[in-house]
């Protein structure tokens, strides 16, 4: 695939004569590496669901932390490299908490969204003679679920500083599978528990190791509670449905 | 044994004192200031007098309509800006002591007697006393006009102007005043002086007074104009019977009843 | 008798020279909300000490089609502190897609005012509009962001007088209701009105600093009926969108002494 490498690829300021950003490109390749992530979104509200790989059986699977709160009507999910997601969630939770000390309400999904994107995109940004803030994109898709005056929203936020909204949307390592069933099986009046549901089944079609309560995570965010994990045994009844 | 030594000159030790009591924190009470427009111009006749009516505290109008043309004698008056306390006291006294001093002498007071006095008491107090006048009057020596200032100035002018609205009054003035004016033109132009101040100088307002002054008569025009009106109010703020609130209720016969026994052989009145 | 330290030519003692970025430029506010509208109002004059500067700076300013706000004390600080709100209401619009809130508008003031805590803009706020549940608000603020929702407020040369005035004949203050009859909680849109105008005139007999003219603004929520404001004489109506909340303004002379 990556036939036409040449010096091109080494900044991240220089367009390719074909009017490519590798460095750009290389980062969502390393998504595709990511475990897979999934989203959905209901009237009701929108659910979250991530693979965990457990490589090792000496690993402690409560460790491994994919789904993370932004604010108690934000969630998000992530995929690739998810050590970069913490400064990117550390940037949307600052962003949320400045809106609501400023404006006195939440901050819209998508505000929260574009806020990612604008960091995102700051790889970019060195004056001259002076020390770069970031030498490299985010190697990380996120999954940013919320609710606001507008309902239930999901947005997909890329290394690029693209940011899409979407009804389903998988991201990750089985990603292409995981897009075309829910492509097949997602509905608008889908119920809530419905979507917890696919998203398990797909995590489930595209997942190695058999699908359990220690190899993935649910959350989901409504009107009512706002953002939530889902705990052991609620994610077991979920696990039993399916 | 206390000196009985007096040094000569003016005493001012409670001016120390006050200044302590102030910084103490107790400041001498704020008197009412007559923020105010007065002026006076010589026509034809003698002279015409003219003030506005607003009294203030601070930024609160104490008085809508008080007067600041004061009585001197007969034929001759003075307006007061400044505290009114002071130019009503000033102005009374020394209209005490005009009276005598005609009825001493057997001639009829002159304007100049009535400045000098007022200034050589204004001085005496030092501008302590916060009166600004024009005085202004028709006597055997024709008509005078003068300002006389709070620490004991005084100017003899044709036309003068005095208060927080002589600036706006004066621009009126040297825009209009001519010599040998008619007794109407000069009413005209002291009225618009007053209207400046009334509309220009946010320490003047209400009504206009004037006083006119001539050899033979002195007519005094009190509210002259009226170009403030108050206006009608909206709603009506009358309250019903019973709207304020109380805690108990006693009600108290006032009327002592006494009632008077008659005894036989008693103090009757002799009718026969 | 000579002191052992006092100054000298060769030794000039320390002299302080001082600027007042400061004046006070007099006039007078005041916002009633209602059930479904709210009115703020405002005269024009500013002066400075005994002088008018103008008898027609408008100190009541138009945000959004629901919101008012009114600004009173230092007019240069009044001026630029409307300019920013509205650059950032702007700038909010192009973020967020939307208009601000009331309630929004309210908190963004108070951070705004409080951001220059150690160098206040020398201005009183009030705010007033329609809330997002149609309901009618006044905020009130403090020069450095201090704010609270009320039903009236007053501010500005003569809040002495009329707010005492508002207590009484909006809070009902010292007042006992009839037997068996209660106070209304809220009063109908001309009985607003009339106490804003009397308020005003009143304000202007007794205050050197009131007077000239008089700006009031009616916001109504979205379906609240004209209440007889299309009879009033010199109503203009100022709506720039059709989100349903509507608004007027009324302009009065006062007393120009």
């Amino acid at each position: 695939m990556f036939l036409t490498r040449s010096e091109y690829d080494r900044g991240v300021n220089t367009f390719s004569p074909e009017g490519r950003l590798f460095q750009v490109e290389y980062a969502m390749e390393a998504i595709k590496l990511g475990s897979t992530t999934v989203g959905i979104r209901t009237p009701n509200g929108v659910v979250l669901a991530v693979e965990k790989r457990v490589h090792s059986p000496l690993l402690e699977s409560s460790s491994i932390e994919k789904i993370m709160e932004i604010d108690s009507h934000l969630g998000c999910a992530m995929s690739g490299l998810t050590a970069d997601a913490r400064t990117m969630i550390d940037h949307a939770r600052v962003t949320a908490q400045n809106h609501s000390f400023t404006y006195d309400e939440k901050i819209k999904v998508e505000s929260v969204a574009q806020a990612v994107c604008d960091l995102a995109l700051r790889f970019g940004e060195s004056v001259h003679d002076e020390e770069a803030m970031m030498s490299r994109p985010f190697g990380v898709a996120l999954l940013i679920a919320g609710i606001d005056e507008l309902g239930p929203q999901l947005y997909h936020t890329d290394p690029s500083g693209t940011n899409i909204r979407y009804d389903a949307k998988a991201i990750g390592s089985g990603s292409e599978a995981a897009q075309s069933e829910l492509q097949d099986k997602w509905h608008k009046q889908m119920t809530l528990e419905e979507a917890q549901i696919l998203t398990l089944r797909v995590l489930k079609q595209v997942m190695e190791e058999k699908l359990d309560q220690h190899n993935v995570q649910v959350a989901q965010v409504t009107a009512e509670k706002g953002f939530e994990i889902l705990d052991e045994t609620s994610l077991k009844n979920v696990i039993e449905l399916m | 044994m206390a000196s009985v030594f007096s040094a000569p000159g003016f005493d001012f030790s409670n001016q120390l004192r006050n200044n302590f009591i102030a910084e103490k924190g107790l400041p001498l009470p704020k008197a009412t200031s007559t923020g105010t427009t007065i002026v006076g111009c010589l026509f034809e006749d003698g002279i015409v007098l003219g003030a506005d009516t607003r009294a203030t505290e601070g930024p609160i109008v104490a008085d809508k309509n008080c007067e600041k043309i004061h009585y001197i004698t007969e034929s001759i008056r003075c307006c007061g800006a400044g505290t009114a306390a002071d130019t009503e006291f000033t102005t009374a006294l020394i209209s005490s002591n005009m009276e005598l001093h005609g009825l001493t002498s057997g001639r009829k007071p002159r304007v100049v007697t009535a400045m000098t006095m007022l200034k050589q008491m204004l001085f005496r107090y030092q501008g302590q006393i916060g009166a600004a006048l024009v005085l202004g009057g028709v006597d055997a020596t024709g008509p005078h006009l003068f300002t006389i200032h709070p620490h004991g100035s005084t100017d003899k002018l044709p036309y003068v102007t005095m208060g927080s609205g002589s600036l706006a009054a004066m621009a009126v003035f040297e825009s209009g005043w001519q010599a040998n004016m008619t007794r109407d033109a000069a009413l005209q132009l002291v009225k618009d002086a007053i209207a400046a101040g009334i509309f220009n100088d946010l320490g003047s307002g209400s009504n206009i007074d004037a006083c006119i002054i001539t050899a033979s008569h002195t007519e005094m025009l009190r509210n002259v104009e009226m170009p403030n009106v108050r206006v009608q109010k909206e709603r009506q703020y009358g309250f019903r019977r019973g709207t304020t609130a109380w805690k108990s209720e006693d009600v108290r016969n006032l009327i002592v009843s006494e009632e008077i026994t008659l005894l036989a052989g008693g103090d009757e009145m002799d009718t026969t | 008798m000579q002191h052992a330290f006092a100054p000298s030519a060769s030794h000039p003692q320390p002299q302080q020279r001082q600027f007042n970025p400061y004046s006070e430029n007099g006039g007078t506010i005041l916002a009633i909300a209602g059930a479904n509208f709210s009115v703020i109002a405002g005269d024009t004059r500013q002066s400075e000490g005994y002088s008018i500067q103008t008898r027609y700076a408008p100190k009541v300013f138009r945000l959004t089609d629901k919101a008012v706000l009114a600004t009173n004390g230092f007019a240069a600080d009044g001026n630029m502190f409307v300019k920013k709100v509205r650059q950032r209401l702007e700038w909010y619009r192009h973020a967020h897609a939307k208009d601000m809130s009331l309630r929004a508008i309210a908190r963004l003031i108070q951070t705004m005012l409080y951001a220059r805590r150690f160098f206040p803009y020398y201005v009183y706020n009030i705010l007033g509009g329609i809330e997002e549940d149609g309901s009618g608000a006044v905020y009130s603020f403090d020069p450095v962001g201090s704010y609270e929702r009320e039903a009236c407020r007053a501010a500005g040369a003569a809040q002495s007088l009329v707010q005492p005035f508002l207590d009484n004949q909006i809070y009902f203050k010292n007042q006992t209701p009839a037997p068996g009859t209660s106070h209304p909680a809220h009063l109908p849109l001309n009985h607003v009105l009339s106490l804003v105008i009397d308020s005003f005139t009143s304000a202007t007999e007794r205050h050197i600093e009131v007077g000239d003219g008089l700006e009031m603004y009616v916001v109504l929520a979205k379906g609240t009926p004209l209440q007889g404001l299309d009879a009033i004489q010199g109503i203009t109506e100022m709506t720039a969108t059709d989100d349903g909340e509507r608004m007027f303004i009324i302009r009065r002379n006062l007393k120009r002494d």
